[in-house]
């Protein structure tokens, strides 16, 4: 008696280990994601409410419950303003062209090159290069003594000023805008590449027939079918292109007594620079104010995503035409087949 | 091949909890550091090289290696230090230097830092009293920065003006040199000279700003004083911003991405020299023949920086760290650095060796820069110890900096980039 229940209920256990199994071990195969998620993404951000609204000491911590304090305050300095315009521009600046160099050597490289991977791999190097070290590279092409400057002066272009990039604010955007797009110019191609190798090869030999040129079948084509792809590297650029920060930290040096804080005249002061110099800079008391801007500006990227992704979405939509062309002529080729 | 890779598998998941859990843990248990029993290791972080026989010196007595997280810049040592503090301790070495320019910003929390026994004489007294906060000694004074005045002879000659070290010291005002004789030579060279004067102005400043009593705030209540208000500051701002707007200056100051290139192209005449920017200069103009230190100094000579070896409470070795402050700050020790890095030692014993005094620079075209520097912070006496510096120091102090690097690069006069300063100042709301 005794050991028939031991063995119901050993049977009952196990069946019972395996039904958790089946309910349980889903959740467990995926948690290490969400728990390293929880505490190294949600937790920061959520903790970064309770910051902005206290006066905080980089030392002493927390201090007195300020509401809304903070962010007034933030939206009373002309440095965050200045900072949001600077930051819009070099991101306009670097991603337009950006996109362009990156379509055209990706078209480059789906042509039948030999070497491929060598090309392939050759685009990437850039992106290998710390963004920190490239900087200081550009810096010193930039520079009062470097390789554009000089070369200006000679021209008799901005030959008033000693160190023009230094100084125009929208020339100083150019420059980092400059490094930006090295840097992430052949990684956005390999993406655009690796979609564009998705298009189906019979339709650029439909098109052939038709007597579409390379470069009709780029427009009619190889842009609409990556449409996916452009509207992805959209919003990723759009979110990492506002942030940039490395670029004009070590733009100017970043030696002591100010150099390293976006210029004298906050030229090159983007927002994400402009929380560090109020958190980790020169003041020891102002992380609460540097976490308000942190969420005022989270606030502008989601709005600035939201609108890039309408206006890709638009966009991609609006050359739809050829897509139908396109599609017609994929048409045709197979009515040919059949017909054969 | 299978058990490898779960063997690997395992391990990464087991390093990678084990990272997690730490990284959680890693600031409970700083507070209460301390440690009696020797380590085998001390870990000291600096920005300034310690000469490795001095290291191996101390191996030989105490039987403790030393490591040495070695930092390219103050800025950076500062940021890991800075960090180290806010978390509790973590990522901290047993022994930190620490740069006065932040000197305040470090001791916001005094409990951070073990109090040091006292040694009697090693330092000049306002050395210590800097290094303490009220009666607690918590750093070991390493150098002190006398301000003086570094030139390039070449260039001086070139523009027909004196170029032989008293014959500038002369030209600049002599002993009883001020700011504005400074300027006014620096008129007169900028105008038989394609170079300027000075790298920047904006340097200048800041030793000048160095050498008031209180510049930016009141040390009874260490309230910020109305930028708008403070008229010392203003008058500072006025003189050198009109020096910035008649092109005295070059507009490239110390840490500037061009400031290395500038003085091989030979861009400035003079430059703003603590005793610990001599091997940075002699660093930046590598290969360059002419550069000189000139014995005065405007208003009668300052200090300007210097550093302390101070250890944290977090530690798990205090009492080792303490034995190795007091070995690196040791008269002795202080001369050797001298001989490697220039830095001038605050012990008064190592201002008076020999090594100190004698040694020619041979950068400096063979000048006796420590017996130089030695005389300066004699003249400078008691106001070398430098005036008061609350929390807000730094930040007002790059306010006003960054005014006359917009006059240097044209882009405001002296009237609008003060104004401007003052309107940045004022939206802070530090004084409301």
């Amino acid at each position: 008696m005794t050991s028939q229940t031991a063995v119901t209920r050993r049977l009952g256990f196990s069946r019972n280990l395996s039904r958790w199994d089946i309910k349980i071990s889903p959740y467990l195969y995926i948690s290490p994601f969400f728990l390293s998620f929880a505490i190294f993404g949600l937790f920061p951000i959520l903790f970064n409410i309770w910051v902005a609204m206290h006066d905080w000491d980089r030392r002493l911590g927390q201090g007195d419950f300020v509401g809304f304090d903070n962010f007034t305050w933030v939206l009373n300095q002309p440095a965050f303003w200045t900072s949001l315009q600077n930051t819009f521009s070099i991101f306009v600046l670097s991603l337009i062209p950006q996109l362009i160099l990156a379509l055209l050597i990706a078209a480059i490289l789906d042509q039948n090159l030999r070497t491929k991977t060598f090309w392939r791999m050759g685009v990437l190097v850039p992106f290998v290069v710390m963004p920190v070290a490239s900087a200081m590279i550009f810096s010193q092409v930039f520079g009062q003594f470097g390789l554009v400057t000089p070369l200006m002066h000679e021209l008799g272009w901005f030959s008033d000023v000693d160190s023009p990039f230094f100084h125009n604010r929208l020339l100083s955007h150019v420059a980092i805008a400059t490094m930006i797009i090295f840097r992430w110019t052949g990684y956005n191609a390999l993406i655009f590449l690796a979609a564009m190798q998705t298009v189906p090869r019979d339709m650029y030999e439909a098109a052939t027939i038709d007597g579409a040129g390379r470069a009709r079948q780029f427009f009619s084509i190889t842009i609409p079918s990556i449409r996916p792809t452009m509207i992805f590297v959209v919003l990723t650029m759009t979110i990492g292109g506002l942030q940039v920060f490395d670029e004009a930290r070590v733009f100017d040096g970043t030696g002591s007594g100010g150099t390293g804080q976006g210029g004298a005249d906050n030229q090159w002061l983007t927002t994400v620079l402009y929380l560090f110099n109020l958190g980790f800079g020169d003041w020891q008391d102002r992380i609460g104010q540097a976490a308000a801007v942190a969420w005022l500006f989270a606030a502008v990227i989601i709005f600035f995503t939201l609108l890039n992704f309408f206006l890709t979405r638009a966009i991609s939509t609006n050359t739809s035409k050829p897509t139908r062309a396109s599609r017609l002529a994929a048409k045709r080729l197979s009515e040919k087949g059949q017909g054969r | 091949m299978r058990t490898k890779r779960k063997t690997i598998a395992f391990t990464a998941i087991a390093a990678s909890t084990a990272l997690i859990v730490s990284g959680c843990s890693g600031g409970g248990g700083g507070g209460e550091g301390g440690g009696g029993e020797t380590p085998e290791t001390l870990t000291v972080a600096t920005w300034v090289d310690i000469p490795p026989e001095l290291l191996e010196q101390f191996t030989e007595e105490t039987g403790i290696k030393v490591e040495v997280n070695s930092f390219a810049d103050g800025a950076s040592a500062q940021t890991v230090l800075r960090n180290g503090l806010a978390s509790n301790g973590a990522g901290l070495s047993d022994l930190h230097l620490v740069e006065l320019d932040w000197w305040t910003e470090m001791m916001a929390l005094p409990e951070d830092w073990v109090t040091l026994p006292a040694v009697e004489d090693r330092w000049v007294d306002w050395k210590v009293t800097q290094g303490s906060v009220g009666d607690e000694i918590k750093g070991y004074g390493m150098d002190i920065g006398p301000l003086a005045i570094a030139y390039d002879s070449t260039l001086m000659e070139a523009a027909g003006l004196p170029s032989d070290p008293e014959g500038f010291t002369e030209f600049i005002g002599g002993e009883d040199a001020t700011w504005e004789s400074f300027l006014d030579a620096g008129r007169q060279f900028t105008e038989a000279s394609d170079a300027a004067w000075i790298d920047s102005t904006s340097t200048a400043i800041q030793a000048a700003i160095n050498q008031l009593p209180a510049a930016f705030e009141d040390p009874d209540s260490g309230d910020a004083v109305a930028l708008a208000d403070n008229d010392d500051v203003k008058d500072l701002f006025t003189m050198f911003g009109e020096a910035a707007e008649e092109g005295v200056s070059a507009g490239v100051g110390i840490g500037h991405a061009d400031w290395g290139a500038g003085f091989q192209a030979r861009r400035w005449a003079t430059v703003i020299t603590p005793a610990w920017a001599t091997g940075i200069i002699a660093e930046n103009a590598a290969g360059l023949e002419g550069w000189r230190i000139a014995d005065a100094f405007p208003d009668g000579g300052g200090n300007w920086g210097g550093s302390f070896f101070a250890v944290p409470a977090a530690g798990a070795h205090t009492d080792a760290a303490v034995e190795l402050a007091d070995f690196l700050t040791s008269p002795e020790a202080a001369v050797s650095m001298f001989l490697l890095n220039g830095q001038f030692p605050s012990q008064l014993e190592a201002m008076q060796d020999p090594a100190v005094a004698e040694t020619a620079n041979e950068f400096f075209g063979g000048q006796e820069t420590g017996a130089i520097y030695a005389g300066l912070a004699e003249s400078a006496g008691d106001k070398a110890a430098g005036g008061f510096r609350g929390v807000n120091f730094a930040g007002i102090q790059t306010l006003v900096m960054d005014g006359i690097r917009r006059i240097e690069s044209g882009s405001e006069d002296a009237a609008a980039a003060w104004t401007s300063s003052v309107a940045e100042f004022d939206a802070l709301g530090l004084t409301d």
